[in-house]
């Protein structure tokens, strides 16, 4: 036993040696980079690319928190997280003289109020949170407002995304308040809402909101716009709808965390991700919206003008960007709790 | 001397650094004050096992507790006849069927769990007989139910019911159900006042083996109970990773840890009572 | 009666392996959500070996499991035999800490181990992952072994040091050829128990480490990939093969 424990150690050790490779550590969210991207980078490059995911914000904040920034070289927060992160001096700023594709990028989602002047993230897809239905099953012309989702009829029917503020930003636009409230009372009317509401919920998912639709267990609920587009590859059926009281909308960006190794090739992996092909591929497999203008150039027609993809301006008027709420999460995530335990 | 001396230096070290005080800072943590920025903070607080009371967190480990208990009930009902019949059998097929009741145990319990999606699902394995049986016109929900939670629960935890009452049934002394036959006993009264009594701690080893683990699985339950129940163990990866309260979440584990260190008590006092001559005689067990 | 004995125990190895068998027959399934069969192919086994990244966190858990199986079943030895044979202070203290590792539930287990990670300052990655592994295999190891120490014969023991043999000496001559069934069993079992731990290592793992049960846990949970059905089947032929080998390994030590 002895003999077998020391050759392992050797052979470890051998192991480590043999990786003083070029290296990048990306943590993205599950199903969000192109099938063959990772592989024809490190093809062009010769930068080994080691892959994990996480399917929440909130556990990827939590994890980075934990190691100080270090460990990760990539990763992919939601705006809010953005924000959030740093002001907590979790992020490390973003050269973009390294970004040579830098200038792909469309003026109207850059130098928002959660990153001024994008020194620390760079947008790569954006997308919305609105309703789904299985048109089979269900006239899509009967759903119109999240307000329909309340009705009795659709008792122990519905699908909703595991996340507590796209799950509030319904309740919340119901009653013509704005997603990003901090006003205790407002939270407070939505939880009402929603408790009135919890009835009628089948499934929370968060990795894949559009499988239990696939599977024939859901035919109505939240899901996001890439969703939509991934399923109907294998059901047409399934339609996409943007609520009247307004849609959730979000961006997701690269950012590098503080501590993180492997800056340069970082900013290599940002910038391939910034190339035209590339984006338009994203859109293509995923589903979502990219900033990336001569990326829309590449789609075709039928893409570009599929509104489930591309919102018109009035989906997006109507709609909300999510921001970082800083204490006020306290309330949000305890009624979260509440709502989960039914009490 | 040298060998002993490292024997014990390491059993006491690894169990000291890696187990002892793990838990002590979890205890400790869990009297400190949460705090966004540093998760934890000086100065001690008990707000954190105040908020144990809260009827919420009552409410979810009496969940947690329901869904273990029928659990382990189902898996007892299923698992006693089913380890009697094996039991009896000659030793080779013995051998071969609690083979093949492990063989499954070694398929990562995920894998399973998410193939039971497949049998439950409206288009699933058994939706599709019952609609092409012409039994329903419409599929049963089944998946994302309290059904599917507890289907899946005693699927996993099922072989663990089933070694240590087999293992008990070994210990079945034959001559003394001859000896009840002969007296004229029937068979539930051989049962009740024989078998029964002699199973005893098999059943009650099982039962632990089973509801303990059943407590803490609650990726089942959100894969197939469609997370619309929070569990303990969502209670405490919730507090850790997404509110970020750490001694809320320590005051959370060290409270589960409280509570199954009561049960096991429970476990040793009745099985001290029974320790006749059926018992498990291990003393580290 | 007796065919009501066999239906039985048919129905419930039926509900044991329908799952399962689902997952092997669909890992054959043409169809990608395997909810309808649609033509027999190999073309997921493929996908799977193209897949490197699942394909490194195999490799990885095979690693880990590994180097923890044998960490865990030699340190368990160690102190299953120090437990039995030897006094010393704190002995019930150890056993009871085997104790709560055994019935703490893995979340639980996973929290004591972040924060001593963090007390101590190690990063998170392959060591905290093996340290963390280890430790939940040894309550297993050492009830194992011990229970196979409780029925020596004492006598063998006290023989052998009348006769001045050495700790070490009496351990590797006498005690450990004898026990070698358990010790056996103990790295089997700590295997499986690495291999299939989720909650923990989704805890103590680090950045670019990462093992199979996390990557099955984000593919199952969205629900769609048939690479899952191929890796399901994979783990099945692995084990049942080890397993096999296993007990024909102990058929032959019987004979003493």
């Amino acid at each position: 036993m002895k003999r077998t424990l020391l050759a392992a150690l050797v052979l470890m050790a051998l192991a480590g040696a043999v990786k003083a490779e070029e290296r990048i550590v990306v943590y993205n969210w599950s199903e969000y980079i192109p099938e063959g991207v990772l592989e024809e980078f490190t093809q062009e490059t010769g930068i080994k690319v080691e892959y994990s995911t996480y399917e929440n914000n909130e556990v990827m904040y939590s994890k980075l928190k934990l190691q100080k920034g270090k460990g990760y070289d990539i990763v992919v927060p939601s705006t809010y997280l953005v924000s959030l992160m740093r002001e907590e001096g979790l992020l490390h700023e973003i050269d973009h003289s390294k970004l040579s594709n830098i200038g792909n990028l469309a003026p109207d989602l850059m130098d928002k109020p959660y990153d001024p002047g994008n020194r620390y993230s760079i947008p790569y897809l954006w997308g919305s949170t609105g309703i789904g239905v299985n048109a089979s099953e269900i006239d899509p012309a009967t759903i119109t407002k999240w307000a329909d989702l309340w009705d009795p009829k659709w008792e122990g029917k519905l699908l909703l995304t595991d996340d507590v503020r796209e799950v509030f930003h319904m309740a919340l636009k119901k009653n013509g308040f704005s997603t990003n409230t901090t006003d205790p009372d407002e939270i407070r009317i939505a939880y009402e809402e929603l408790r009135k509401l919890m009835p009628n919920v089948l499934v929370f998912n968060a990795d894949a909101p559009r499988e239990p639709f696939l599977a024939g267990d859901v035919n109505l609920g939240m899901i996001w716009s890439g969703e939509v587009i991934m399923a109907q590859e294998e059901n047409p059926d399934i339609r996409y709808i943007y609520p009247a009281e307004g849609a959730g909308f979000w961006v997701d960006s690269f950012a590098i965390p503080a501590g993180a190794t492997n800056v340069d090739n970082a900013h290599r992996f940002i910038d391939y991700m910034l190339r035209p092909d590339i984006a338009a591929r994203a859109v293509e497999e995923l589903g979502y919206s990219t900033p990336n203008a001569p990326a829309k150039e590449l789609l075709s027609d039928e893409i570009r003008n599929n509104p489930v993809i591309f919102p018109s301006t009035e989906s997006i008027q109507a709609g909300e960007f999510q921001q970082d709420l800083g204490d006020a999460m306290e309330i949000y995530n305890g009624y979260w709790e509440r709502l989960k335990t039914g009490s | 001397m040298q060998f002993r001396r490292f024997s014990i230096v390491l059993t006491l070290f690894w169990l000291g650094l890696f187990v002892l005080v793990p838990h002590l800072l979890v205890v400790l943590t869990s009297i400190m004050t949460p705090d966004s920025e540093h998760l934890a903070v000086w100065p001690v607080s008990g707000e954190s096992w105040y908020r144990l009371r809260e009827h919420l967190y009552l409410q979810v480990f009496w969940q947690s507790l329901w869904l273990s208990g029928i659990t382990t009930l189902i898996c007892l009902l299923v698992g006693y006849p089913f380890a009697y019949i094996i039991a009896k059998l000659p030793r080779f097929w013995r051998g071969v069927l609690l083979f093949l009741m492990i063989v499954p145990f070694w398929t990562n319990s995920l894998i399973r769990t998410y193939a039971i999606k497949l049998i439950l699902g409206n288009k699933g394995l058994v939706n599709s007989l019952l609609v092409g049986l012409g039994i329903v016109d419409e599929p049963v929900q089944l998946l994302y139910t309290e059904f599917a939670v507890i289907f899946g629960l005693v699927y996993v935890l099922l072989p663990f019911m089933v070694l240590p009452l087999v293992s008990g049934f070994d210990k079945l002394d034959e001559t003394l159900l001859e000896a009840a036959r002969d007296l004229g006993a029937g068979f539930w009264q051989r049962f009740r006042l024989v078998i029964l009594p002699l199973t005893m701690p098999g059943v009650i080893a099982g039962s632990l083996i089973v509801f303990l683990p059943a407590m803490g699985m609650f990726y089942v339950a959100d894969l197939l109970g469609g997370a619309k129940n929070l569990l303990l163990g969502n209670i405490i990866k919730n507090q850790f990773l997404v509110v970020r309260n750490w001694p809320f979440g320590a005051a959370f584990s060290v409270a589960l840890i409280l509570i199954m260190a009561l049960l096991m008590w429970l476990y040793f006092i009745a099985n001290r009572r029974i320790n006749r001559q059926g018992g498990l005689q291990d003393e580290s067990l | 009666m007796k065919a009501f004995r066999w239906g039985f125990v048919t129905l419930v190895f039926l509900y044991l392996y329908l799952p399962i068998a689902l997952l092997v027959i669909n890992s054959f399934n043409v169809s990608k959500y395997g909810h309808e069969w649609r033509g027999f192919s190999l073309k997921w086994y493929e996908k799977l070996a193209g897949n490197e990244a699942l394909m490194q966190a195999f490799a990885n858990s095979l690693v880990i499991a590994t180097l923890a199986a044998t960490a865990a079943t030699v340190i368990g030895t160690l102190m299953a035999l120090a437990i039995y044979r030897y006094r010393f202070p704190l002995r019930k203290t150890a056993s009871g800490l085997l104790f709560v590792v055994m019935l703490s539930p893995d979340i639980v287990l996973a929290i004591t181990f972040l924060v001593i990670f963090i007390a101590l300052g190690i990063q998170l990655g392959f060591w905290s992952l093996l340290i963390a592994h280890i430790t939940f295999c040894l309550p297993f190891v050492v009830v194992t072994v011990y229970a196979q120490l409780n029925g020596f014969d004492r006598n063998l023991l006290e023989a052998a040091q009348d006769l001045g043999a050495s700790e070490s000496r009496i351990f590797l001559l006498i005690i450990l050829p004898l026990i070698m069934p358990a010790v056996i069993a103990s790295w089997l079992l700590s295997f499986t128990l690495s291999l299939d731990d989720v909650i923990i290592s989704s805890f103590v793992t680090g950045p670019g480490f990462e093992i199979l049960p996390i990557r099955v846990f984000s593919m199952v949970k969205v629900g769609v990939s048939p690479e899952v059905n191929v890796l399901a089947t994979l783990l099945l032929v692995i084990s049942l093969t080890l397993v096999t080998l296993s007990i024909l390994l102990l058929k032959r030590k019987k004979p003493q």
